[in-house]
């Protein structure tokens, strides 16, 4: 990674893609994620399998990154899934599906390393590069292939509190006011951890890029 | 706006998700601050790339294994708990829950009453109920004093006595009214949810009904609480719309049963 130009004004879109974040969303889909989440709270339980259809791919890859570890990631999305049926009466009327749905990530989370007795992880960067990029073209690919790696070794190198800010700081569907509640903690206070947690990460890069690993 | 306050809304300035007020004099400050801008290109920079971060394939297990779930609990939904002998049935109602069934019965017979009457009722009516009401109170006292009896059984034993109600055929006034009196009067959650849940078969009946209603009002559980109210739903019994708005507008009520009635008084 190399320092460009600042390109100011700032952009006022936000980016298209976030490392697969973005929802595989169908115009023609005459249900919402809240609406399907109300259907399963009043007893259509196969709605459950669109909302899953939806988030799978966004959920991993928030849990990968937090935690880490493929394996847990996906145990620990089912029991996300699992926990959306067992707690489908808590759904509320004026609720965010994507909010509730990381609010349960991140204790299915807690709860698996409580279990577990151990810590996440850092990313093995060799597991990481067999997943297929679906995003740069093939140059840029190989221009930022070593970064991609190094990046991923900096995002473990935070502290699980400072991943988790800053991974659901990413997601479009969420704004900092939801973020803060999935937290528990105010605006203000989700958006300092959200920026020093950002600053570390890219601390933590440069560092690694000039070889200085930790 | 300083420096310090500048850095907290970056990351929603560099995804175009600051507006208003604060958008403006963040980029005001901007424009001032060669420092701040630096800072704004490098986490930009930063933040590309962890969004270009591809994102896992989940594997098909994971599918397998939600849908699995979905399906378990679809079944449990739609399954019946298992029944407890028949043989056991006849220990559970004869001798001592014959009288707390008589009771359970007068008062319901009671709130049937009332509920039925009509507004400018004769003053021999009206004399009737007072009458009634007067025995039922002797008979609440009765049917607390016999639970408190009940208590020496265990509450397997009275669960086991409410499983086998549920799988009579054809429950005569005797079962009925004994599952009616578990569910007003068992001190045990789970005997309680099985006691309606065996009266579901029966919410033709306006005495089941009508139970269930008197006894919302006085459930302490919210998990019962949210059973009744689904009970309450089913029937489309509009009868139930003012205790539903009471438990509605109740305080210290549990949110979830709260929205439950809610919900369920549109469904009236």
């Amino acid at each position: 990674m190399t320092t460009g130009s600042l390109d100011f004004p700032v952009q006022l879109r936000p980016p298209e893609r976030r490392f697969g974040l973005s929802l595989p969303v169908d115009r023609t889909e005459p249900s919402s994620d809240h609406e399907l989440m109300l259907a399963v709270r009043g007893g259509e339980l196969d709605a459950l399998g669109e909302l899953f259809e939806r988030h799978q791919r966004p959920l991993l890859g928030f849990l990968v990154n937090l935690t880490g570890d493929r394996t847990a990631a996906e145990d620990i999305a089912q029991t996300v899934f699992q926990r959306m049926l067992k707690y489908r009466h808590t759904y509320r009327d004026d609720g965010s599906f994507t909010a509730w749905m990381y609010h349960l990530a991140r204790r299915c989370a807690a709860d698996h390393y409580r279990k577990s007795s151990s810590q996440p992880a850092a990313v093995d960067p060799a597991e990481l590069s067999e997943h297929a990029d679906e995003g740069p073209t093939a140059p840029e690919r190989a221009a930022h292939g070593e970064d991609r790696e190094i990046l991923r070794r900096a995002l473990a190198c935070l502290g699980p509190d400072e991943r988790e800010v800053l991974l659901l700081s990413r997601f479009q569907e969420l704004s900092f006011a939801q973020v803060a509640g999935v937290l528990e903690c105010s605006v203000g206070a989700a958006r300092v951890r959200a920026h020093r947690a950002l600053a570390e990460l890219r601390r933590h890069f440069l560092k690694l890029q000039k070889g200085a690993c930790p | 706006m300083n420096c310090e306050k500048t850095r907290e809304y970056m990351i929603e300035l560099i995804d175009g998700r600051l507006a208003g007020p604060a958008g403006d004099e963040v980029r005001a400050h901007l424009e001032a601050c060669p420092a701040c801008r630096a800072e704004l290109g490098e986490l930009r920079e930063t933040l590309a790339a962890l969004d270009r971060l591809p994102a896992p394939e989940p594997s098909p297990r994971l599918r397998e294994r939600v849908l699995a779930a979905v399906e378990r609990e679809k079944r449990s939904l739609h399954s019946a708990p298992t029944p407890a002998p028949l043989t056991r049935r006849r220990s559970w109602l004869f001798p001592a829950t014959q009288a707390l069934a008589a009771c359970g019965l007068l008062a319901l017979g009671f709130f049937i009453g009332t509920r039925r009457a009509p507004p400018g009722a004769d003053l021999a009516t009206q004399r009737e109920l007072a009458d009634l009401r007067s025995r039922v109170d002797s008979m609440g006292q009765l049917v607390g004093y016999s639970i408190l009896q009940q208590q020496d059984r265990s509450s397997n034993d009275r669960l086991e006595g409410v499983l086998a109600s549920a799988a009579v055929r054809k429950p005569g006034d005797t079962v009925i009214n004994g599952l009616i009196t578990s569910l007003a009067l068992d001190p045990s959650v789970n005997v309680r949810l099985n006691a309606l849940q065996a009266l579901y078969a029966h919410r033709d009946k306006e005495v089941v009904r009508t139970s269930v209603l008197v006894s919302l009002p006085r459930e302490t559980s919210p998990l019962v609480q949210l059973a009744m109210i689904d009970f309450l739903a089913a029937t489309r019994d509009r009868g139930a719309a003012p205790a539903l708005q009471r438990l509605s507008a109740a305080d210290g009520i549990d949110h979830n049963v709260r929205e439950a009635a809610q919900r369920a008084l549109t469904q009236l």
